[in-house]
């Protein structure tokens, strides 16, 4: 049995090459605030190859020569909502990791309730969208997997078992999509990483975590992955009584960033959410990390594209 | 999939992965095995799975879900589906021990007491004991129909009260579940007031574990289960069904659609679907 350490914030270096878990070196950016991009994104077309493609190079993503995981959010067959990342959306990651010169790009999902993972993708439109779907995917809940201990955790949790596809990734893009949460107010970059957990393991749904103290595992998870990225589809998003039976909102908007309290922040603004409202992000943000002003905001405003997301009853307080 | 592809994909320790290339879990090695009695097993494959089984139980008479889980889950339900004289009198014993721990946590004293102290009187169930997938986790669908079902088995060999009174809180807590459409979610019926749907998988393993209950709830649910296998989306959810409503003496034809296996346990639960229709349902027999 593998076993993995993990500190929360000094994320040290785990002792197993691959799975090591380092500051992300390869992200080369250098500003003192986290930089987070809007980008106005008015549907579903082929523009977004073109636009995921700008948003990684305005990030200096580089990821020539290593491995790559897409992270989306696979929940629901219903194809008349909008549940699941869009599967144009990830197909242009996909092809934009790959033509910046990525050793291997995969998606990835396990999702939290369903265990016929690629019959939802396949209802989702994800094989229609992407050739050779299958062979680019892995279903995170059938995985192998390898336990891995939290220093200082958030929840309950002391370990955890996470996939080893997760785990020997170089870089994981969460690609949620951008959903009110009928728990935790809002789903977004930081929430979408529940899918690593292995439903092998923890059943279907991953109750466990739940018990473990839910927005605190939410933090735990975003500590153990810090070599990430965050898309997040907000083009057409969800409100009301998201994850699953909320309505399409439609916000028009990609955001993205390195760092995934930064994006979680801001996307909690374009929805009319106080961020500091959001308990996951206030316990995984340093002080003041949530501020407006200490997020270095990219392309349009958050002004110009804030709409308001119907909230769950339970969360009227958080609105901004 | 015939049952030999299933075979070839024995891995060199004995036990069968989840898919193609990986290592041996619990839960499609349970399944393997009991493929094979349910149609045919080649002796030296049958007893290797069988000494990797036995070999993955803990100390604590449980099942972890592969052997590089330090725990045991829900999936021990899983192995105590084979019958005793097959898995052996000592294991058998001691995950049926280990079955018989176990409760949703939303069931338990201490749980119960918080909850009063603190004035909470919307939890669901509480009274009725599921099983969860992981312990200290609450009970769920799926694995109390499976422990309810390997508890049936187990009474067969051990008439034992206890016994008979946990396949009973645990078919009063599935009754409990069913969604206002008839069928099974995963969980609640209802969560913060909504209605939740019904699902395929989880509403054939209910009507599984309920195969010789009668109640008036059912005749809605054996309706909603038809519905669901003809505009099923995948091969686990419809065996799921089939096996449930024979079950209950109802053969459908599912949709016209031939959905593909995507890994190991939904080619297993296919061809047990076809077994039990052709009169053999190892999960009830």
């Amino acid at each position: 049995m593998k076993r993995h350490t993990i500190t929360r914030r000094a994320l040290l270096a785990a002792p197993l090459g691959s799975l090591a878990l380092t500051r992300c070196s390869f992200l080369t950016g250098r500003s003192t605030l986290p930089r987070v991009s809007i980008v106005p994104v008015p549907a579903y077309t082929q523009d977004l190859y073109g636009v995921v493609r700008r948003l990684l190079v305005d990030h200096r993503v580089d990821v020539r020569g290593k491995r790559v995981v897409l992270k989306p959010n696979l929940v629901e067959f219903d194809p008349g909502t909008t549940i699941n990342t869009h599967p144009t959306l990830v197909h242009a990651a996909l092809e934009a990791f790959r033509s910046m010169g990525a050793a291997e790009v995969r998606i990835a999902e396990g999702p939290g309730h369903r265990r016929v993972t690629l019959d939802l993708a396949e209802a989702a439109g994800y094989f229609e969208t992407i050739p050779h779907f299958e062979d680019s995917f892995t279903d995170l809940n059938l995985d192998e997997v390898s336990q891995v201990l939290l220093e200082n955790p958030f929840s309950r949790l002391n370990t955890i078992y996470f996939p080893n596809t997760a785990l020997s990734a170089d870089l994981i893009v969460s690609m949620p999509k951008m959903k009110t949460h009928h728990w935790v107010g809002a789903t977004l970059s930081m929430k979408n990483f529940f899918g690593l957990a292995p439903g092998s393991v923890y059943g279907w749904p991953k109750n466990v975590l739940h018990w473990a103290g839910l927005e605190e595992c939410i933090a735990d998870f975003h500590s153990a992955f810090p070599r990430h990225f965050a898309l997040v589809d907000g083009i057409v998003g969800m409100e009301g009584n998201g994850p699953i039976q909320g309505n399409p909102k439609k916000a028009g908007v990609l955001v993205a960033g390195k760092d995934m309290v930064a994006v979680d922040a801001t996307c909690c603004r374009i929805m009319k959410i106080n961020p500091q409202a959001i308990r996951y992000l206030r316990l995984a943000s340093g002080p003041g990390r949530l501020d407006e002003a200490t997020i270095h905001q990219i392309g349009e405003s958050i002004k110009s594209v804030q709409t308001s997301f119907d909230l769950p009853p339970q969360f009227q307080s958080i609105r901004l | 999939m015939e049952i030999n592809s299933i075979i070839s994909l024995q891995t060199r320790d004995g036990g069968w992965p989840y898919q193609k290339g990986g290592g041996s879990w619990t839960e499609p090695t349970a399944l393997a095995l009991l493929v094979q009695l349910a149609a045919k097993r080649n002796e030296e494959n049958f007893e290797r799975g069988l000494v990797w089984l036995r070999a993955a139980q803990r100390q604590d008479g449980g099942w972890p879900p592969s052997p590089s889980v330090a725990q045991s889950t829900w999936v021990t339900a899983m192995a105590m589906l084979l019958p005793r004289e097959i898995l052996g009198r000592a294991p058998y014993a001691r995950g049926l021990d280990w079955l018989m721990g176990q409760t949703g946590q939303e069931s338990t004293f201490l749980y119960k007491l918080r909850n009063e102290l603190l004035g909470n009187t919307t939890g669901v169930a509480e009274a009725r004991s599921g099983w969860p997938f992981f312990p200290g986790a609450a009970g769920w669908v799926t694995p109390t129909a499976i422990s309810i079902l390997a508890l049936e088995k187990a009474r067969r060999y051990r008439p034992d009260a206890e016994i008979q009174k946990r396949i009973e809180t645990g078919r009063e807590f599935l009754l409990d579940r069913i969604c206002r459409d008839g069928g099974w979610n995963y969980g609640r019926s209802n969560v913060l007031g909504v209605d939740a749907d019904s699902y395929p998988e989880t509403t054939g393993q209910a009507l599984l574990a309920l195969s010789n209950v009668t109640s008036l709830k059912l005749k809605r649910a054996l309706v909603v289960a038809e519905e669901h296998a003809r505009r099923c989306q995948s091969i686990s959810g419809l065996s799921w069904l089939l096996l449930g409503l024979r079950a209950h003496g109802i053969t459908v034809s599912g949709p016209a659609r031939r959905f593909p296996c995507r890994n190991l346990v939904d080619s297993e639960l296919s061809l047990l679907a076809q077994a039990a229709i052709e009169g053999h349902n190892v999960f009830l027999t």
